[in-house]
């Protein structure tokens, strides 16, 4: 099966919150750029995560290619760490960051999936940590006819509940998807091709062997332009645009409890919580 | 009037039969920018009505309220679910899309931006319209470590999904009669792809409908540690959860996470000890009535959050408080 792993490019969330923890988090001249240089750039953690869930089912023993793409203003650096943990191939595309948006990203992501001749899977994080959007795979699932299962922490492959695609062919591969929901774990089954975004609960992603960083130097990029994606003027024009961004300000009104054993404290605390009635 | 309208759309109803969670938090930033827009409010409702569906649409200065009731639609299925909104869309084609950003609604919205056409912005918490009619929404960014404003241009309309807790719910100045509308769809050739073989069962009660949240965070130093933020939570008659590190790291289950990625909480009070305050957890709590602090930190961001503080060792002041607790 085609497994098509889709990545993106972020600032270092803990780094970023590091600093805003701080104070001392920059926005740039423009208003609206994250500017401070020693905030590492790496793969959204969800998306190395996708890569995880499809190095698991290589492992699992799945006749697999994993295909990892990526669009963003120098996505080579990510693209050679998913070559690394594993990617038979690695596609990068490069786009212009300030003229695109989640439209733009979701419509060339697409374009080059269906590009490669489709896939039978397409896994992404649940949402990128920059901007915590979380749209782009629901909107390649729509782009390519696919249905999306989100917020996954295990995806495996199964054929039993396989339907026939016609006469003499082999069922469809059929995804059993476990999902995190505010109403504990969900269990879903999907016949491919499908979508399936990625969280955190699937655990650890491996991290890079020696000789897959070895292989990973060999690995040639396959680089694909913009124009040859055949890919329409109203796909390439945005539809929000950042105006701004800011730091929000926390109000702060915090009276640290005096006392000077821990009993006191307590003491302290429960007595203030009891006269503004928050304790009976 | 209708080329501009704002719609507010929910769907099913809380655990009590009553409004889905957010539901007035969302029509009351829907009347303001209708306001703005000087559009007629509608009030889209999906699947199971809840019972005081149409006087609380008064209460909120709706315009109209929109009813799609279809025995397909009785609990949340995706596909048609995306399809019923799809074909609302084109019969009604509003201008501005309103939802609350509940889980389902992070599938939905998206999907329905791309079968519409329409642009979309979730973990909104403001839009506003200027004179031109031109949209912009403030929405969080970076696991709540910045906001970001969005200028919507590019697509005639929009959907955004506003976030939990961002908007205090206020009922219009004067009460409206709202027309009730039911919209047609035929879902008849939908078919529902994704199969659920397991569903999800929630045991007992959800730290979301808690009074009283005692949390815990790295801070305890070690999963045998978490027991007593488990004792504090009991002898408060309140609920226990975690911040993701320790949810991670299996010192606690996942349906007790708080933050961006976990639980949006809003309890009378909550007790954070050795939590270091980062946006992406505070994003869960910030609507709590009240926050206290345990920290051995004093530099610890929470502090800026917390309205009481205690700066010491979480392992000598959660036993130190179950006791002060049972007196």
């Amino acid at each position: 099966m085609r497994i098509v792993v889709c990545a993106k490019e972020v600032l270092d969330p803990d780094a970023v919150n590091n600093y805003a923890l701080e104070g001392k988090l920059v926005i740039g001249d423009d208003g609206k750029t994250l500017t401070q240089t020693t905030i590492p750039r790496l793969m959204n953690a969800y998306d190395e995560q996708a890569i995880e869930a499809a190095l698991r089912l290589r492992d699992s023993g799945v006749q697999c290619t994993i295909t990892v793409v990526s669009a963003g203003a120098d996505p080579g650096e990510i693209l050679k760490h998913a070559a690394a943990l594993g990617a038979d191939e690695i596609v990068a595309i490069t786009v212009d960051a300030a003229a695109t948006d989640y439209h733009v990203i979701a419509c060339v992501l697409a374009a080059a999936i269906r590009a490669k001749g489709g896939a039978d899977l397409v896994l992404c994080g649940r949402q990128a940590s920059d901007d915590d959007q979380g749209v782009v795979p629901a909107l390649i699932g729509e782009a390519l006819g696919m249905p999306v299962v989100t917020v996954a922490r295990s995806v495996e492959v199964t054929n039993t509940a396989g339907t026939p695609q016609g006469t003499g062919a082999s069922p469809a591969p059929v995804v059993r998807v476990i999902r995190v929901t505010p109403d504990g774990n969900e269990t879903v089954e999907v016949a491919c091709p499908a979508v399936v975004t990625i969280s955190n609960e699937l655990g650890q992603p491996r991290y890079p062997t020696m000789a897959g960083r070895m292989a990973a130097r060999r690995k040639r990029t396959t680089v694909v332009a913009i124009g040859d994606l055949g890919l329409q003027p109203r796909d390439l024009q945005p539809r929000v645009t950042l105006a701004r961004q800011f730091v929000p300000t926390v109000k702060g009104d915090c009276e640290i409890v005096s006392g000077t054993t821990p009993a006191e404290l307590a003491t302290s605390l429960l007595e203030r919580l009891r006269v503004q009635g928050i304790l009976t | 009037m209708t080329a501009a309208a704002v719609t507010v759309c929910t769907w099913g109803v809380g655990r009590d039969g009553g409004l889905p969670s957010g539901a007035d938090e969302t029509l009351t930033l829907g009347r303001k920018v209708a306001g703005q827009l000087n559009a007629d409010l509608n009030w889209l409702l999906l699947g199971p009505m809840p019972a005081d569906a149409v006087a609380v649409a008064g209460q909120y200065g709706v315009t109209a309220v929109h009813r799609i009731v279809d025995e397909k639609l009785e609990s949340f299925r995706p596909d048609l679910y995306v399809e019923a909104l799809a074909q609302y869309w084109t019969a009604c084609s509003p201008r501005l899309l309103l939802v609350s950003q509940t889980y389902d609604a992070r599938l939905v919205a998206p999907r329905l931006a791309g079968r519409s056409g329409a642009g979309v912005v979730m973990n909104g918490v403001d839009v506003a319209a200027d004179e031109t009619g031109r949209l912009r929404v403030t929405a969080s960014a970076y696991g709540g470590d910045t906001r970001v404003a969005y200028e919507l241009e590019g697509s005639s309309a929009y959907i955004v999904a506003v976030t939990a807790n961002a908007i205090a719910p206020t009922p219009a100045d004067g009460a409206s009669a709202p027309a009730v509308r039911d919209i047609p769809v035929d879902l008849s050739r939908v078919e529902e792809r994704i199969r659920v073989v397991g569903r999800a069962e929630t045991e007992g009660p959800r730290i979301e409908d808690a009074e009283i949240i005692v949390a815990g965070g790295r801070g305890l130093g070690s999963v045998e540690n978490y027991r007593l933020v488990e004792e504090l939570a009991q002898a408060l008659g309140g609920m226990s959860a975690a911040s993701r590190p320790i949810v991670d790291d299996g010192w606690a289950d996942p349906s007790r996470q708080v933050g961006l990625t976990g639980k949006i909480t809003r309890p009378v009070l909550y007790i954070a000890a050795g939590i270091s305050g980062a946006s992406q957890h505070m994003v869960g709590c910030t609507a709590a009535k009240t926050i206290v602090a345990i920290n051995r930190d004093p530099d610890a961001a929470i502090f800026r959050y917390a309205r009481y503080g205690i700066v010491g060792d979480c392992l000598e002041i959660l036993p130190a408080l179950v006791r002060a607790v049972k007196g």
